[in-house]
């Protein structure tokens, strides 16, 4: 996740303060990526270092007010108009246990498999609950998100199915 | 007895066949599943699905055990009562949709009714009441051909609701639909549960089975794992999903 790109996308319409920028983060994310605010005004403070933001501070209530610049524009035309990088191989665990494991000898692959299929499941299943409860036009980003999370779930139970058929089929030969 | 329990396994077998030949299919399962309870079953092709529900709707009988819908024994059902409890407790959907091409929604919904004996006007106001509730009663007058796949499967459901029935068994109801009407699906029969519905549900799709209060995993005829049944209604807040923060980067 970029912080940095995420607030050059919630300035694109209008100025706003900091604490404001953390607030319409979490809004928009429906709160699954916490921020504090001291991220949030390092990030600020790099991004106006750089060119891509400017601020100025209000004599009466001493905050400050930070803006877009036309290279900041430029910048998160570029962000939206590049796909995003696949995330490293290795950061799926789940992936790295079961290689490892069938590289041992004495580790039992299809318990692993098994336990892992149930939690991959009861999390599938709250966030359905969730989705359930969720009104498709007043939470959209909301559910958009659930979606994606629920596709995540899916595609890793499809894997651990695969998985066991594999491992059967190399038992039976 | 507990006459709670809706559907309930008790020690059920089924074997295909005699002999040397003999194909083991099914259990020795026990399961107990509660009025308002929608229990999802998942499994790799061969491992007794389908043989379960075919069990649980008294379309086949089991080679050993006890299978009982609503507090009875099926077995000591004579043929006409087992055919009147298929009729009027329980409600089937498969992939297949088996609505009758030649009549409308209305009178597809209606038909169970009328083959037992519930009078045509009745049944009639019976099926209406049901695709009012899935929100179908304009297309009540439209045939099959003219309706689309969600809205067939919707109107196969809305069947095997019509009337005092308590159980539904579904076999791969969402097989041909696409993600959204799939989802369609999953909340009409969701909200059946929430009424008090009983739902027994074999997919292969996890995204399908979540939507149910429990999922049962079965692998070579036997119930090797189950999720969800000890949970609450939600579990967590929404700020807590995944907590992805602590893997934000600048």
């Amino acid at each position: 996740m970029t912080i940095r790109h995420s607030l050059l996308a919630l300035l694109a319409d209008q100025p706003a303060h900091g604490y404001g920028l953390k607030s319409s983060f979490e809004r928009t994310t429906a709160g699954t990526w916490p921020l504090n605010v001291g991220q949030v005004y390092t990030t600020l403070g790099r991004l106006e270092r750089d060119g891509l933001v400017s601020s100025e501070g209000d004599e009466h209530t001493q905050r400050q007010t930070w803006r877009l610049t036309e290279a900041g524009r430029a910048a998160l035309h570029v962000w939206y108009d590049s796909p995003v990088e696949e995330e490293p191989p290795s950061r799926n665990e789940l992936a790295l246990k079961v290689l490892l494991a069938v590289a041992a000898d004495s580790v039992d692959v299809s318990a692993i498999l098994r336990s892992q299929r149930m939690a991959t499941m009861d999390r599938l299943q709250r966030y359905t609950r969730e989705k359930m409860g969720a009104d498709p036009d007043r939470d959209l980003t909301w559910l958009l998100l659930l979606d994606s999370l629920i596709l995540r779930a899916e595609a890793e139970i499809r894997w651990i199915d695969l998985c066991e058929e594999r491992l059967r089929a190399r038992g039976s030969r | 007895m507990n006459f709670q329990a809706v559907l309930e396994l008790e020690s059920v077998i089924k074997v295909h066949g005699s002999g040397p030949t003999a194909v083991h299919a099914l259990g020795p399962i026990d399961l107990r599943i509660p009025a308002g309870e929608f229990v999802a079953i998942m499994g790799p092709s061969g491992s007794g699905k389908s043989t379960l529900l075919s069990l649980a709707g008294a379309l086949d009988s089991p080679s050993g055990g006890v299978v009982r819908v609503q507090g009875t024994d099926l077995a000591v059902l004579s043929s006409r009562a087992l055919a009147e409890l298929r009729r009027r407790t329980i409600g089937y959907v498969f992939q297949e949709l088996n609505l009758l091409p030649g009549l409308t929604a209305l009178e597809n919904i209606a038909l169970p009714l009328e083959l037992d004996g519930v009078p045509l006007g009745r049944a009639r106001e019976a099926a209406l009441a049901s695709l009012r509730e899935i929100a179908l009663e304009a297309l009540s007058d439209r045939f099959p051909d003219d309706l689309s796949g969600g809205e067939q499967q919707r109107v196969a459901i809305a069947r095997a609701f019509v009337g005092p029935r308590s159980l539904l068994l579904a076999d791969e109801p969402t097989g041909a639909l696409d993600s959204v009407t799939g989802e369609h699906v999953m909340r009409l029969l969701r909200k059946q549960c929430d009424g008090g519905r009983t739902v027994v549900l074999v997919t292969h799709n996890s995204a399908h089975a979540a939507w149910a209060d429990r999922v049962l995993f079965l692998k070579d005829g036997l119930v090797v794992g189950a999720s969800g049944g000890e949970q609450g209604p939600s579990g967590f807040e929404r700020s807590g999903i995944g907590r992805m923060g602590e893997r934000g980067r600048e």
